[in-house]
C-alpha cells in the first residue's frame, strides 16, 4: 500500500489504530483470503450455505392441514422434470398454458411474447393469452419502494387464481391451464413472495381477507401454485423439439449469455442447473437452447455480472445504466468474446443492453451488438418473418447485421412487413390465435367452446 | 469561516452545533418500522464485515454506496447512521440481488434496501419525494391501470439517449401496434389490454394494503389524480353490471 503523503510508518487501512499487519508470506495471504476469491463461475457460491430448505416441502404440509390449495402441474400439462441449483426435481408443465406477460416486454419488445406464442403455435400447443391479468408490479416496486409484502403477495394471488379458473370461459375445468411467467422480475418476485405466505400465518392471513373480498379462493383457501416457472425454463425443456423445427443454420453464430439476475440469484436454489450444459456450473436456460440450435456460446468474464437496469435507474438515473451496460456488459461481449449476439432471458436486461448501445459514440465507446431474447432467437432460425413475428424493427441495436450473418434478406422481409401495414391500416391483421379467447369475463366477453 | 453544511449536519445534527439533532425517538420509531416487516429476520443474519456483497455490487462501482454499510448499519443498530443512508444512498441499489446471492450468512442487502426504501416513503421523508419525481408517470400508469410501462412512453423524446431507432419502421404507433400478432398487445397506453375488472380488482389491493396511502406521502397530487380514474372506473364497471342485470331480466 502506498505511503505517499503520510507520515512514515503511517498507513491508511481504515480499521482504526487498533490495527496490526499480520505479517503473512504471500502465499499464507492467498490461502487466508482464497474464500473470498472463489471462482464466481462456479456453483459453490451460492451451495456454500446452511439454512437452505426447499419451501415445497411447507407447501405440501399446509396443504395437508387443509390451509391451502395446490394449483398442481398435472401430467395434462405434459411436464418435463429437471433439476434446481440443489439436485432437487421441478416439474415444467409443456401445454395448457396461461401466458403471464411482462409489461416491458409487451410495451416495448413486442416480439418477445410474439416469438413465443409462435413457437407454441408450430408446435401445436395449448395455451391461453387474455386480458384478466395485471403485471407482478414488482418492477415498479423494486424501482420505487411503492408497494409491500401484502400487495406483492396479494397480486401473486390474484393472478395466479385468474390462471387457474381462467379455462371456465370456454368451457373448461379449473385448473385446465398453468401460468408461465414470461419476465424474470415477476418469476423472482413471485418465487420471493410464495415463500413469505408459505412461512408467514399472519401474511396468508391478512391476505386471505383481501383475496376473499375479490372472490379469489378456492373453498375458502388461498390457492398456491406448485411451481412457478419462467418462459425460459418452458424453452430449456422443450429445445429439442425447436431444433427440429429449425430452418436457418447458426453455427458460425458467436453468442454470449446474459443471464438475468432475478431468474437465477432471487430463490437461487429454484434456479436449473444441467450437468451437460457449462458443467453444470451456470444456470441452464438459453445457453442449452443456443446450443441446441447449435450456435456457438462463448464466455465472456463478467457474465455474472448484472444489466444496468436498476428499475429505478433506467427511468431517471441512466447514466449509471448505460455506463455500466457499456462498460461491463456490451464491451466486454463485443471485444473479448467478438459475440455476434448477445442473448437474453428478461425484460430489462433486453431492454437495457439493446437500447444503450447508440449513446456509446458520445464517449468513443463504438459499441455494436445485436441483443435479442432467446425466443426471438429461436423463432428467427425457426424461419419466423423477422417483422411481423420477430418484431426486430422495434429493436435499437443492429439485429440486421445477425439476419445477414444468418443469410435473411432484411430488406426484403422489412418491406414485406411494410406492404403489411397497409392492410393493418385497412384492418386485415393477421394473429396468432383467436382473438374472442382474450376476454374471459366482463365487458366484451363473449363465451366460445374451446376445439380440442 | 463558513463552512457548506454537511448532511450529516443537515438531517442529524452536528455535536459541536446548536442545531437539533433528528429526535432519538424518531429514530427509533424508523428503525422499529424497518425491523417490524416480516422479512427483516430473514434479510439479516450476522455479518462478518467480508465485503463481497460490495465487491460485486453494480452500484458500488459508480455511488458512494455499499451493500456491506448497510448491513453494517442495521446489523449494529446504528440508528443515525440508519437514518443518514435512507437520505440518498439506498436509493443506488440497483435491486439486482447479486449480493444477497453471494452473501456467505445468506443476507439479502438489496432486501433490506428495500425494507429501508417502503419505510423512508412511509416517513413521507423528502429524499423519497425528490428521488421518486420522475417515476410518477410509471406510478400513474401502474395503480390506474395493472401495467408498469406502456407503447406511448417510449419516445424519441423521453429517451434521447436511445438513439433514433425507438422504432426501424416509420408508421404510426396505433398501425405498428395493430400489426402485433399478439391481439392484447393491440393498445399504445397499457402494455397490453387490462379488463375493467382486472383494475377494479386491482384498486382493492392498493386500498387495502395501504399502498394508495403510501402514495398520498410522497404525492399528494397523483394520489387525487389516481383516485378519480379508480372512481371513474369504478362507475364504469357498476353501470356494466347494471346493463347485465337489465338484460337479464
Amino acid at each position: 500500500m502506498s505511503t505517499e503523503g503520510k507520515n512514515p510508518g503511517e498507513r491508511f487501512t481504515g480499521h482504526g489504530p487498533e490495527w496490526q499487519d499480520a505479517k503473512l508470506s504471500k502465499s499464507d495471504a492467498v490461502t487466508a483470503t482464497v474464500w473470498v476469491e472463489q471462482i464466481v463461475d462456479k456453483r459453490s457460491m451460492l451451495t456454500n450455505k446452511d439454512r437452505v430448505e426447499d419451501v415445497r416441502d411447507a407447501m405440501w404440509q399446509l396443504e395437508k392441514e387443509g390451509e391451502i390449495v395446490v394449483h398442481r402441474v398435472t401430467d395434462e400439462h405434459q411436464p418435463i422434470m429437471v433439476k434446481t441449483l440443489y439436485g432437487w426435481d421441478k416439474k415444467i408443465p409443456t401445454t395448457r398454458l396461461w401466458h403471464h406477460k411482462s409489461c416491458g416486454q409487451c410495451g416495448n419488445i413486442p416480439g418477445y411474447p410474439a416469438s413465443l406464442l409462435w413457437l407454441m403455435n408450430q408446435m401445436e400447443l395449448e395455451y391461453l393469452d387474455e386480458t384478466d391479468q395485471t403485471s407482478c408490479t414488482a418492477w415498479n416496486y423494486h424501482g420505487s419502494g411503492i408497494g409491500n409484502i401484502e400487495s406483492l403477495a396479494a397480486v401473486f394471488l390474484r393472478n395466479f387464481h385468474q390462471a387457474y379458473v381462467s379455462a371456465k370461459a370456454q368451457g373448461l375445468p379449473d385448473g385446465y391451464y398453468y401460468p408461465l411467467v414470461h419476465c424474470g422480475t415477476s418469476f423472482g418476485n413471485y418465487k420471493e413472495v410464495r415463500g413469505y405466505l408459505l412461512h408467514s400465518a399472519k401474511l396468508r392471513e391478512s391476505v386471505k381477507k383481501i383475496l376473499g373480498k375479490l372472490g379469489r379462493l378456492v373453498d375458502g383457501k388461498l390457492l398456491i401454485p406448485e411451481e412457478v416457472v419462467h418462459y425460459s425454463e418452458w424453452l430449456h425443456v422443450v429445445r429439442n423439439r425447436v431444433a427440429e423445427m429449425q430452418q436457418i443454420d447458426c453455427s458460425h453464430i458467436r453468442s454470449t449469455i446474459h443471464p438475468a439476475c432475478h431468474v437465477y440469484k432471487m430463490v437461487p436454489e429454484d434456479a436449473i442447473y444441467d450437468d451437460s450444459v457449462l458443467e453444470g456450473n451456470r444456470v441452464a436456460v438459453s445457453t442449452s437452447l443456443m446450443q441446441a440450435l447449435g450456435a456457438q456460446v462463448i464466455d465472456y468474464r463478467t457474465w455474472y455480472d448484472c444489466c444496468g437496469f436498476g428499475f429505478r435507474h433506467i427511468i431517471s438515473e441512466r447514466e449509471f445504466t448505460r455506463s455500466f451496460a457499456i462498460d461491463r456488459k456490451i464491451r466486454v461481449v463485443q471485444d473479448e468474446a467478438r459475440s455476434d449476439v448477445m442473448i437474453g432471458h428478461d425484460t430489462g436486461c433486453i431492454t437495457t443492453l439493446d437500447k444503450n448501445q447508440w449513446i456509446g459514440k458520445a464517449e468513443g465507446k463504438n459499441v455494436d451488438v445485436p441483443v435479442l431474447a432467446d425466443a426471438q432467437f429461436a423463432a428467427l432460425v425457426c424461419g419466423a418473418h423477422p417483422y411481423k413475428i420477430v418484431q426486430s424493427h422495434w429493436h435499437a441495436s443492429s439485429t440486421e447485421k445477425l439476419m445477414e450473418k444468418l443469410g435473411i434478406d432484411w430488406q426484403a422481409k422489412k418491406a414485406e412487413f411494410e406492404a403489411y401495414l397497409k392492410d393493418v391500416a385497412e384492418g386485415k391483421i393477421e394473429s396468432l390465435y383467436d382473438p374472442r379467447k382474450m376476454i374471459t369475463s366482463g365487458p366484451g366477453y363473449k363465451r366460445i367452446e374451446a376445439t380440442p | 469561516m463558513e463552512h457548506a453544511e454537511t448532511r450529516v449536519q443537515k438531517y442529524i445534527g452536528d455535536p459541536v452545533s446548536d442545531a437539533p439533532p433528528v429526535d432519538r425517538d424518531k429514530l427509533e420509531e424508523i428503525f422499529n418500522d424497518i425491523q417490524a416487516d416480516l422479512r427483516y429476520d430473514h434479510e439479516l443474519n450476522g455479518c462478518l464485515n467480508c465485503g463481497i456483497c460490495t465487491a460485486t455490487c453494480p452500484s458500488a462501482h459508480y455511488y458512494d454506496y455499499s451493500p456491506r454499510e448497510i448491513v453494517q448499519l442495521l446489523w449494529t443498530e446504528n440508528l443515525e447512521g440508519i437514518y443518514d443512508a435512507m437520505q440518498e444512498k439506498i436509493w443506488a441499489c440497483a435491486q439486482c440481488y447479486t449480493c444477497a446471492a453471494r452473501c456467505p450468512f445468506r443476507n439479502s442487502p438489496g432486501g433490506l434496501v428495500m425494507l429501508m426504501r417502503e419505510v423512508a416513503i412511509k416517513h413521507g421523508m423528502q429524499s423519497a419525494k425528490d428521488v421518486l419525481r420522475p417515476f410518477s408517470r410509471v406510478m400513474l400508469k401502474l395503480i390506474s391501470t395493472g401495467n408498469q410501462l406502456s407503447p406511448d412512453m417510449i419516445s424519441k423524446d423521453g429517451f434521447p439517449d436511445w438513439g433514433p431507432n425507438i422504432s426501424k419502421v416509420d408508421a404510426p404507433l396505433e398501425i405498428l401496434r395493430k400489426a402485433i400478432p399478439v391481439p392484447t398487445l393491440h393498445t399504445t397506453k397499457t402494455a397490453w389490454e387490462v379488463n375493467l375488472k382486472t383494475s377494479v380488482e386491482l384498486y382493492t389491493i392498493w386500498e387495502e394494503t395501504g399502498v394508495l396511502d403510501s402514495l398520498g406521502t410522497i404525492d399528494a397530487n397523483l394520489h387525487d389524480v389516481i383516485e378519480d380514474i379508480m372512481d371513474e372506473k369504478r362507475d364504469e364497471l357498476e353501470e356494466w353490471l347494471d346493463e347485465q342485470e337489465d338484460e337479464d331480466d
